[in-house]
């Protein structure tokens, strides 16, 4: 097993899609941060209109962690479609170039071989997620600095800057697990179709639907409560005035119940299959 | 003659003018009057229902004449008319004054004048005034102002003696805002009549002021 993840990483680090990946998720980061200052200084407009008949502000709320939040709120739909197609890839790569085959010429067990290949993707979504943390609060600390976060969710929420950090940072962990789920639906969708474009495009489809049904009330609380795409905007749940741990534990174990099982159905799958 | 004329006239009109104005709140007036400057230490907390803000702390500092200064390491929302203790916007031109009677806050009995702008340079209609006889400083203040809704200010003080309040009450009108949860994108084209369906909402914040540093003229 350990061979066959050393085998796996070792194909992810010698791919060259890999890095374009990874430099076109740094400038994508870069281009939000450009446009989220411009947004910044639009949507504290809005948000602080109504006061600024009432109030003096003192100090600014366009800085680093303001920007960060904007960053989240937009980099939960590129990451995972760039994810998506390079986790997807150490798949169907195999299938086109037909390495698959000379692998399990080899005394390889299929289920361990495409489990190695599962805990790869993971393992390079959570570097992906900390690289964009690290890059995000660099860029966003180093150009704009720190400051209170303002936030409207219901409510006009304020953070002190320690405050925001932490809840930053309690997102940036959430994300990372809702970016290992669509990372692994993707490597299952790759097991399933084969075929490097018909993957992506059923993947990118899995991606916007489930973005979709995010904002879509099912008319039932239990459905709407446990129902996967539901679970995917958890990390605005730290935006709250007063964090509801209680949803974020449940939502955090149902997601990783729903991790389980679509690895579970791409190992079984991948187990059933024959190599062809 | 002529200027003897101009005098009595000029002395006519002041003395009537004088006679429109309370004289208690002239000597509170007066005894504000004597602040030339003043730093404090500002705590402030917030309480209104749509917004979420921890306790702030800023630094004033207050010049006859000029308008008062603020500095903060954080970010804070200074109400516009909470910290005009010097009440220097009141009286800051021409005025009658109306007595009221007395009003009774908590068992006390305070003296109430609604002062009157007569010039129109005056950013208020008109304001109410509860003043604390004895110790010759306002206790209460509503304002109406033309353009920033009514504001209303609860002034307590430490000693019978303090002349400026330790700790402020300031009551507002605000409009609540309706924006949306995800404001990014094209969320963020917001028809802003729309959100303001829900009208007017009151809001307080408290402030605790300490160490008072007071150069008297």
């Amino acid at each position: 097993m350990k061979a066959l993840i050393k085998a796996e990483i070792y194909k992810l680090v010698r791919q060259s899609k890999t890095y374009y990946a990874l430099a076109s998720l740094f400038m994508i980061e870069a281009i939000i941060l450009f446009s989220a200052y411009f947004q910044g200084k639009n949507i504290l407009d809005i948000l602080l209109d109504n006061l600024k008949k009432s109030f003096y502000f003192e100090g600014s709320l366009l800085n680093g962690n303001l920007l960060v939040y904007l960053i989240l709120n937009t980099l939960w739909f590129h990451l995972p479609l760039i994810l998506m197609i390079i986790v997807s890839g150490t798949l169907t790569t195999e299938y086109k170039d037909r390495t698959i085959q000379t692998t399990m010429l080899q005394p390889v067990v299929k289920w361990k071989f495409i489990l190695s290949k599962y805990l790869v993707a993971i393992g390079f979504t959570l570097l992906v997620v900390l690289f964009l943390a690290l890059t995000s609060f660099a860029l966003s600390y180093g150009l704009f600095g720190k400051g209170d976060l303002i936030v409207y969710i219901n409510t006009l929420n304020f953070f002190e800057a320690k405050d925001a950090f932490l809840r930053l940072l309690y997102a940036f962990l959430w994300g990372a697990l809702s970016m290992v789920f669509f990372s692994v639906a993707s490597l299952t969708i790759a097991v399933i179709f084969k075929e490097a474009t018909k993957t992506w495009i059923v993947a990118a489809l899995f991606l916007v639907i489930s973005n979709l049904l995010l904002k879509v009330d099912f008319g039932n609380a239990v459905f709407n409560q446990l129902f996967f795409a539901k679970l995917n905007d958890t990390w605005q749940s730290f935006f709250y005035y007063r964090i509801d741990w209680a949803t974020v534990y449940l939502n955090s174990i149902l997601l990783l119940a729903y991790i389980g099982l679509f690895m579970g159905l791409g190992i079984w799958l991948f187990h059933k299959k024959d190599i062809g | 003659m002529k200027r003897i004329v101009t005098l009595l006239l000029v002395s006519f009109f002041s003395a009537l003018q004088a006679q429109n104005i309370d004289p208690d709140l002239l000597r509170v007036k007066q005894r504000l009057d004597s602040i030339q400057q003043f730093s404090a230490d500002l705590k402030l907390d917030v309480d209104i229902n749509f917004i979420h803000m921890p306790t702030k702390y800023a630094k004033m500092n207050y010049s006859q004449g000029k308008p008062v200064k603020f500095s903060s390491t954080d970010f804070v929302m200074i109400p516009k008319r909470g910290l005009d203790f010097s009440m220097n916007r009141l009286f800051e031109y021409a005025f009658i004054t109306v007595p009221r009677g007395e009003e009774t806050r908590k068992g006390v009995r305070y003296k109430a004048v609604n002062i009157i702008p007569t010039d129109k340079r005056a950013d208020f209609s008109i304001a109410l005034v509860l003043l604390d006889i004895p110790n010759n400083r306002v206790a209460e203040t509503e304002i109406n102002t033309k353009k920033d809704g009514t504001y209303n200010l609860i002034l307590n003080y430490e000693k019978k003696t303090s002349l400026l309040p330790n700790l402020v009450e300031v009551g507002f009108e605000i409009e609540k805002l309706k924006i949306p949860l995800n404001f990014m994108g094209k969320d963020t084209d917001i028809d802003r009549k729309k959100m303001r369906a829900e009208g007017m909402k009151t809001g307080k914040i408290f402030l605790a002021i300490s160490n008072y540093l007071i150069k008297h003229l």
